[in-house]
């Protein structure tokens, strides 16, 4: 999590400044927490042998908790960090996606198919 | 669902192969194509019309950041009927054939050596090198549809969908693979090709517009539209503590909306 000051904000006006580089900065560091889960989980799910529809409910899962997480390490500031809150959730699903589910085949191959 | 004892062996010699395969050759091609990437020549008034397309765009965005005589005249200069640059800069359309243009073809040419070779090279080299092995098995469950893609080499009716061959698992890695690289090379990498496009959108200050003509009448619509909403209203007094209560550091840089 970058420690970067975002959002500035005027009281009155209700205009918000962004800083640009921080805005992807910090989309950067969420993407690579992102991958970093995908291929976490769908690791995760290939040792223990999850099929079919519990293996995507797994990634559903890993998603939601990805993004509590974050939103836990933002604190109750996490305007200051992200523009919006569904996007951090919603962002990059199905690249996460594909990767979850490579790992996911992988590890299930490895352990339990030979 | 039967289930299938694969030998050991295709495990060691087929399944991890593959996987490392793809995620060497991604790692290759990434430093292959930054080894033949050629710093690109453009004339001295191409630069000149993308630096002024940059400050015409920064002024749109961040125009509410300046004075309003500050911003009208800035706008003045790129937009006035008479003298205006994008009124009075007529530029020649660049000739964009790649054909003639002999700096285009080798550029296209190394694009291709390095995207799109490398991709029907090796996955062809897998397809015939490793057919005919059931490989692995999906754990989820595929219907009958997609046996002729995901089983090619296998012929056998009875097979559950769910068993793939080689060739399909070397596509899914390469597609699974595609954010590793991302963790791996850092962002904006060169192994990733989805990225390139959005490259090109962002728009490097090298990069100059195809045809500036139309480019300049699109900005100059742009910017005329554009009208200057004064974000700094009263910020002096917040500045000094006049209008509200700041009492940490911290509130002069963000001010909850909400009371978070």
């Amino acid at each position: 999590m970058s420690g970067k000051m975002r959002a500035k904000q005027d009281k009155l006006d209700d205009i918000i400044a962004y800083s640009e580089v921080a805005v992807r900065n910090n989309a950067a560091v969420v993407e690579y927490c992102r991958i970093s889960m995908a291929a976490l989980s769908g690791g995760t799910a290939g040792l223990l042998g999850l099929t079919g529809f519990y293996g995507f409910g797994f990634y559903i899962f890993a998603i939601l908790s990805l993004w509590g997480m974050l939103l836990m390490k933002a604190g109750g500031q996490w305007k200051k960090y992200f523009i919006s809150r569904r996007s951090l959730l919603t962002n990059g699903f199905f690249g996460g996606l594909f990767t979850y589910v490579l790992f996911w085949t992988f590890l299930y191959g490895m352990v339990h198919v030979y | 669902m039967a289930e299938l004892l694969l030998d050991p062996n295709i495990r060691g010699w087929v399944f991890l192969p593959i996987v490392v395969i793809t995620f060497l050759v991604g790692i290759i091609r990434h430093y292959v194509s930054i080894l033949l990437s050629s710093q690109k020549k453009v004339e001295l008034h191409q630069v000149q019309d993308s630096q002024v397309m940059i400050r015409s765009r920064l002024l749109r965005e961040n125009g509410q950041y300046i004075p309003k005589t500050a911003f009208l005249s800035r706008r003045h200069f790129f937009n006035n009927e008479e003298t205006g640059y994008f009124k009075t800069q007529r530029r020649a359309p660049v000739s964009q054939n790649p054909v003639t243009d002999p700096a285009m073809m080798t550029d296209m040419l190394k694009g291709n050596v390095t995207n799109v070779l490398p991709m029907v090279l090796i996955g062809g080299w897998i397809n015939w090198m490793f057919s005919g092995f059931v490989t692995t098995k999906v754990p989820f469950p595929l219907t009958l549809r997609f046996k002729p893609m995901l089983q090619r080499g296998i012929e056998l009716v009875t097979l559950d969908a769910a068993w793939v061959s080689s060739a399909s698992w070397y596509f899914l890695n390469v597609f699974g693979l595609r954010s590793i690289y991302t963790l791996v090379l850092g962002e904006n990498n060169a192994a990733d090709t989805s990225r390139h496009l959005q490259d090109q959108v962002s728009g490097a200050a090298m990069s100059m517009p195809p045809n500036p003509k139309a480019a300049f009448k699109s900005e100059w619509e742009a910017l005329e539209i554009c009208e200057h909403n004064w974000a700094l209203n009263g910020v002096d007094d917040d500045l000094l503590g006049l209008r509200n209560t700041s009492d940490s550091i911290e509130n002069m840089y963000y001010q909850s909306k909400s009371g978070l």
